[in-house]
């Protein structure tokens, strides 16, 4: 497997978990989009610092070739994955030690 | 001062988040109990997923940029506080914004 397919197996991953495991469904939140597009340019551009400085070096079988500011465009995925899995699993076990405090 | 290039990132997005929780002035009860929970399993999944891709040669780090503390054998440390400090900063954007919202919302 490269990274490409990890990458979509990953958005796959979160976007399952979020609706179906811990049921948060935060993917259809809007503000799970206003803070993705808030953050997206941050990624972006830590991605870009850490490609062109060659602080990360990706093996060049391992990706499609496609980059964005530096980085491959896999990296997208596996960042919006990542974002919304800590939303997802943050409300998740937020709620359930709001639960935990009332009993 | 070559070994400190990965950890100057990290300390960028850690200083946006430091900078946006104390713009803020935000109080979140217990936050700090359900973040740890919270991304221990973020840390649990990436992780993992960060060594196989090491391991196998998909990505790879400049041994002189990171200081050279390894985790199971190869996972920089730099590594692991970025799946601590990325999180830390979703959640404060997103604890933000909610903040922001009720604020307009109660204005109104």
């Amino acid at each position: 497997m490269t990274y490409s397919d990890i990458a979509l197996y990953a958005v796959i991953f979160a976007v399952v978990t979020d609706l179906y495991f811990i049921k948060v469904q935060m993917i259809t939140r809007g503000i799970f989009w206003l803070s993705y597009g808030l953050i997206f340019p941050f990624q972006l551009l830590t991605n870009w610092w850490l490609t062109s400085s060659n602080i990360v070096i990706y093996s060049p079988e391992t990706i499609t070739g496609p980059r964005l500011a530096g980085a491959p465009i896999e990296d997208l995925l596996f960042g919006f994955s990542m974002i919304l899995l800590t939303l997802s699993f943050w409300e998740f076990y937020r709620a359930r030690d709001k639960k935990l405090i009332k009993k | 001062m070559e070994q400190f290039h990965y950890l100057y990132v990290l300390g960028f997005i850690a200083f946006c988040a430091v900078s946006v929780s104390l713009a803020f002035r935000l109080r979140v009860p217990r936050f700090w109990r359900n973040f740890f929970i919270a991304d221990l399993s973020i840390l649990a999944i990436y992780l993992n997923w960060d060594y196989w891709a090491i391991e196998k040669g998909n990505w790879g780090f400049d041994s002189e940029q990171i200081l050279g503390l390894y985790l199971f054998g190869h996972i920089p440390i730099e590594e692991v506080l970025f799946f601590i400090i990325v999180p830390l900063m979703t959640v404060i954007v997103y604890v933000t914004l909610l903040k922001i919202i009720k604020y307009v919302k109660e204005k109104r």
